[in-house]
């Protein structure tokens, strides 16, 4: 599993967010395209390409695009 | 009155819960996405309280791991019509823009559909706030026809609808 390819996935969930500007250290809830519907979008990527089973509580606990990437890494 | 399910509980509003709600009603972050963005004295908390405290209306204080998040309502219900008119806001930051909104969601809308036997929510969106439009529309809510122009927008949720979007939602949880 690879960072640079789950920011790729990850950045993919945006419409109107530039996909350039997301890094592993982005903090995604700074950003203004940020919602519950991206949250659950992130959920059901991270379930499909991952196998991973995201939780809110995770989405709640990171900061960054980095510390969703070390959850859905340990769960693999 | 309190409902459980999906990590959230809803507990019903009761008049000692009445200022927190107008302190939260009262903040520029929830204020700027209503209707009626002046500012609200604890008389006209009280006036609205004793209005809506009937079995028309039901208002709900969410609460999420024992903290009180925010509030979630079905309003103006007509029982012959079986229709009546949702409304949330989230209050709290950390739990603002998360799943949070759609499990509590799916909660209003189950005793919508479920315990009042309702087959038609409404909802009243103001044309600026893509966040809740997207929000509703993940439900089911559609937008009524001829509304270009108008700032307040009415949306409807048909029973069918939900019960489709709830079970593609219900499984992320």
């Amino acid at each position: 599993m690879e960072l640079e390819k789950f920011v790729a996935n990850f950045a993919a969930q945006f419409d109107e967010t530039d996909a350039s500007i997301f890094t592993a250290e982005t903090k995604f809830r700074d950003v203004e395209e940020w919602s519950s519907i991206l949250a659950l979008s992130l959920i059901a990527m991270v379930d499909e390409e991952y196998d991973v089973k995201l939780k809110g509580d995770d989405i709640r606990n990171s900061q960054t695009v980095n510390d969703l990437y070390e959850i859905v890494k340990s769960r693999k | 009155m309190k409902i459980e399910n999906y990590g959230v509980v809803l507990t019903r509003l009761t008049e000692e819960k009445i200022e927190l709600v107008r302190n939260w009603r009262n903040d520029p972050k929830i204020s700027q996405y209503m209707e009626f963005k002046e500012y609200i004295t604890p008389e006209m908390q009280i006036n609205w309280f004793r209005r809506i405290d009937n079995e028309n209306n039901f208002y709900f204080i969410i609460e999420f791991e024992k903290k009180e998040i925010g509030l979630i309502n079905v309003r103006d219900i007509d029982y012959n019509e079986k229709v009546g008119e949702g409304g949330i806001f989230i209050y709290d930051d950390d739990c603002l823009n998360s799943d949070l909104s759609f499990r509590v969601g799916v909660l209003l809308n189950d005793f919508c559909f479920e315990t009042l036997k309702l087959e038609k929510l409404k909802a009243h969106i103001l044309n600026n706030n893509k966040r809740a439009i997207q929000f509703n529309k993940m439900f089911g809510y559609k937008i009524v026809d001829g509304q270009d122009d108008v700032n307040n927008q009415l949306y409807y949720l048909l029973r069918s609808d939900y019960i489709e979007k709830k079970e593609r939602i219900i499984r992320l949880f």
